[in-house]
């Protein structure tokens, strides 16, 4: 089964924009991820990317990207609250544990956890949208200007996800056959292999775009430079989002703090950005599209 | 420049001189004193065991070695008059092309089109040229439907031949080639070979291409060349090379080769045609060889009972670019426990569905699939199955002790599944799929292999049958996925044969890669003896003073 992270060519104004007008637009949304801990923005990112991924007809990839960072999201709360014993107010007291001393579950550090998983997972969904709208090929001729003589940087940073996306899926199918006294395939040893197994393969990758010349450093009539009418579209909307969040910062928006006690407050500020996120997300759209 | 170029003309395809390269951290040299020229426009084989050297040595005709691996090299190689230690693989990409063994690692754009298009990009062809290139390779390779197609929606087959239409759109002087056919079903791969040979005699392209089925483009070859550890073995004529390896190395020989050893015949044939000129003078008594005829789908053999698995009526469909086709239609199959069968057909016919299916991995449409005792199934990649650093930590226990006991690899198990070799890899993997359920009630009813001889000489491959044939004694049906019909014949008792999602012959394995063309085996193409598949078999014929039938 094709894998929802892979590129799928259609014709749709996110997958027909120039590599660097996709690649500003749907930068903008990590930025804010970055630049903001309101969790109030955060929500507003992951669910403004969501909504491109949906209006660009790669919804499966982006529910896909929003499963997998709710479920690191989830692992970040409970490693967060186990290892940090911060904040003034204490859920649980689970005394002294092994390597982690004395474990004290507090409030403040199950809602810093939660901030840092919302940011992993805003950022996941964009990636996502990245991997199933942006066409690996138009990226890799963006880098040869600028990675001419690294052929196996252009791969992993053009080949990577693609590669894993479909080593991922043999690998389950194979964990799926193995015999009842086999040690089980597990998310651990998959992730493992999946990291070595890719880079492995995206080494192979990078020696055969060396075969075929990438490393000549020849100018070619290519359309690596080739725009879109909808360019301007993303580049206003990322520009926006972006311009937005930064300026918002300078002004004092984002307050949020996790320690020693909770404080979030949702002032004009934060508002804007976070409706900016949420109609930044429309971009994409189409009179008459279908979300896939 | 023009001084240059003329000299690039004028060179041999290859020359490499006292080469010596050892990987990095490798205990022993890959190669050791390797020399060798090779004018311009020749085709060479190139043959020898896994780990002889074949890869390498390529590796190093097209600049990876030592550029991309590493390591330390002595000596010189030269590749159309470009220094090859000194250029490094970009440059040589502009006279040599080449096409490596597993074609998934070689694709590097979302769509064909792009793939055998972006190598005149990168040389700097103007768009219009391009276009006309990339048409022409499509068209010589057969595959100008799949342009418009993205490349993960590709067989490994077609794969294949679209990674050869981008190692040759270039049309380079030499094009180096490592197993090419080891993916591709019996009809593409004597196509694609008579195609080398057919660019090789109308461009002009010299042709270096290592293979294990030698019997498939030995009559191609205008010289072979056999490694043995790292150093060259042999470097002659094909028939040169198959008396040297009636001696040196069996292991190597062709069947049909090895039928007139067998038989005392002589000189030993290079290919089919030169057999049956041999025999046709040899053995005047015999008269004409019988025109092949093709064999339609006859009476199953005898069923014994309980079946491993049934198959009723099987329908399945796959998405392929945005669209629904229907890869199986309608199969009935029956497999009998101990029984073992060999499922052939071409790229694509469905046969990799069709075990995906009995594994349930795939849902049928329509149709019903009944199993006793389920079904252990290897796949193609036997990697995906090695996960961990240890053998012990992916098989632990008792159990798993004895899943590696079956597979003999007992003595593996503090070593690192990447340190093992190919052969043993595919043990491995196996073993994982079975552990647990050697015994009794838990014995799976069916064991699959999904193309299991990628890249396996015919050593490795007798290791194999040892094991399906131990398997089938346990009492397991066997389901095999080849396009190795000699490896089919050495297994098989039965042939099931597929043609786009049908059965379009199922009977016993002598009889069918005995009847047809394509799907049979050199001796029975050289004897025409409904039934006579191996070397062995043919021999007694011979020596029984049977003959081909007139």
């Amino acid at each position: 089964m094709r894998s929802p992270f892979a590129y799928n060519p259609r014709s749709a104004p996110l997958q027909n924009a120039s590599t660097g007008a996709a690649v500003a637009y749907l930068g903008s949304f990590a930025i804010v991820a970055f630049l903001y801990s309101s969790p109030l923005v955060l929500a507003a990112v992951a669910a403004g990317a969501l909504l491109a991924g949906i209006t660009a007809g790669a919804g499966r990839a982006a529910f896909a990207g929003l499963r997998m960072g709710l479920g690191l999201a989830l692992l970040i709360v409970v490693v967060n609250a186990l290892v940090v014993d911060r904040g003034e107010t204490v859920l649980l007291r689970l005394g002294e544990a092994p390597l982690l001393g004395r474990v004290d579950v507090t409030a403040e550090a199950i809602a810093a956890g939660a901030v840092i998983g919302m940011r992993a997972a805003a950022v996941m969904v964009a990636f996502a949208v990245y991997s199933a709208c942006v066409d690996p090929d138009r990226v890799l001729r963006a880098l040869r200007p600028y990675a001419g003589r690294s052929a196996l940087t252009a791969a992993l940073i053009s080949r990577l996800v693609p590669v894993a996306a479909a080593d991922a899926a043999r690998l389950r199918e194979a964990g799926r056959l193995r015999g009842p006294a086999a040690e089980p395939l597990g998310r651990g040893a998959l992730a493992r292999r999946l990291l070595t197994g890719s880079l492995d393969r995206a080494v192979d990758v990078a020696a055969t775009l060396e075969l075929r010349g990438y490393g000549l450093g020849v100018r070619y009539e290519g359309d690596s430079r080739r725009t879109s009418r909808h360019d301007m579209r993303f580049i206003l909307a990322g520009g926006a989002l972006a311009a937005a969040a930064i300026a918002g910062r300078l002004l004092g928006a984002d307050v949020f703090h996790a320690y020693p006690s909770l404080e979030i407050v949702a002032e004009p500020g934060t508002l804007v950005i976070s409706a900016t996120a949420v109609a930044a997300g429309l971009a994409p759209w189409r009179k008459g599209a279908r979300g896939a | 420049m023009p001084d240059l170029l003329a000299k690039r003309r004028t060179a041999p395809s290859l020359s490499v001189t006292c080469l010596g390269y050892r990987y990095p951290n490798a205990e022993r040299p890959a190669l050791e004193d390797v020399s060798l020229e090779l004018a311009a426009g020749t085709f060479a084989l190139l043959a020898g065991r896994s780990g002889s050297g074949k890869s390498t040595l390529l590796r190093a005709a097209c600049g990876l070695v030592p550029h991309f691996h590493g390591g330390e090299v002595c000596g010189g190689v030269e590749v159309a008059g470009l220094d090859a230690l000194a250029a490094g693989p970009g440059e040589l990409a502009r006279v040599c092309g080449f096409v490596a063994q597993d074609p998934e690692t070689q694709v590097v754009s979302t769509t064909v089109a792009a793939e055998i298009g972006l190598p005149l990009e990168l040389h700097g062809d103007a768009p219009a040229s391009r276009a006309r290139a990339v048409e022409e390779a499509a068209l010589a390779l057969a595959i100008p439907h799949l342009l418009d197609r993205t490349v993960d929606s590709l067989s490994g087959g077609e794969l294949q031949r679209v990674a050869l239409a981008a190692a040759l759109v270039t049309r380079p002087q030499l094009i180096l080639l490592d197993e090419p056919t080891s993916q591709l079903d019996p009809v593409a791969g004597d196509e694609l070979i008579w195609l080398l040979r057919r660019l090789n005699e109308e461009w002009g392209v010299g042709v270096l291409l290592a293979e294990h089925r030698l019997e498939r483009c030995l009559a191609a070859a205008d010289r072979v060349v056999a490694m043995d550890s790292g150093r060259i073995g042999f470097d002659g004529d094909p028939r040169g090379f198959l008396e040297w390896a009636q001696e040196a190395d069996p292991a190597l020989e062709t069947p049909a080769a090895r039928l007139f050893t067998l038989a005392g015949l002589e000189p030993l044939p290079t290919g089919v045609r030169d057999a049956r000129a041999i025999l046709g003078r040899v053995s005047q008594g015999w008269g004409d060889l019988r025109s092949p005829k093709l064999v339609d789908a006859g009476a199953p053999p005898p069923r014994r009972d309980p079946p491993a698995a049934t198959v009723r009526n099987l329908w399945v469909e796959l998405e392929r670019d945005e669209a629904i086709h229907d890869v199986l239609r309608g199969i009935d199959l029956r497999v009998a426990r101990g029984e073992r069968i060999a499922l052939m057909g071409r790229n694509g016919a469905g046969k990799s569905t069709l075990l995906r299916t009995l594994a349930g991995i795939l849902e049928p449409v329509r149709g019903r699939v009944e199993m006793r005792g389920g079904m252990a199934l290897l796949t193609q990649n036997p990697g995906d199955y090695l996960v961990r650093e240890r053998v012990a930590e992916e098989l632990p226990g008792e159990e798993g002790i004895a899943a590696l006991r079956l597979v003999g690899l007992e003595h593996a198990v503090d070593r690192d599944p990447r340190d093992l070799s190919g052969g043993e890899r595919q043990r491995l993997a196996l073993a994982i799929t079975m552990a647990g359920r050697l015994e009794g009630e838990r014995l799976p009813g069916l064991v699959a292999f999904d193309e299991p001889t990628r890249g396996m000489d015919r050593a490795r491959k007798d290791v194999l049958v040892e094991l399906i044939e131990e398997l089938a004694a346990l009492g397991a049906g066997l389901v095999v996925a080849t396009h190795d019909v000699e490896f089919a014949a050495a297994f098989a008792e039965r042939v099931v044969l597929l043609g786009d999602g049908v059965v379009i012959a199922d009977g016993d394995a002598a009889e069918i890669l005995s009847g047809g063309w394509y799907f049979a085996t050199e001796v029975a193409r050289v004897l025409g003896l409904p039934g006579t598949i191996t070397a062995e078999d043919g021999a007694a014929a011979l020596l029984e003073g049977r003959g081909p039938r007139g």
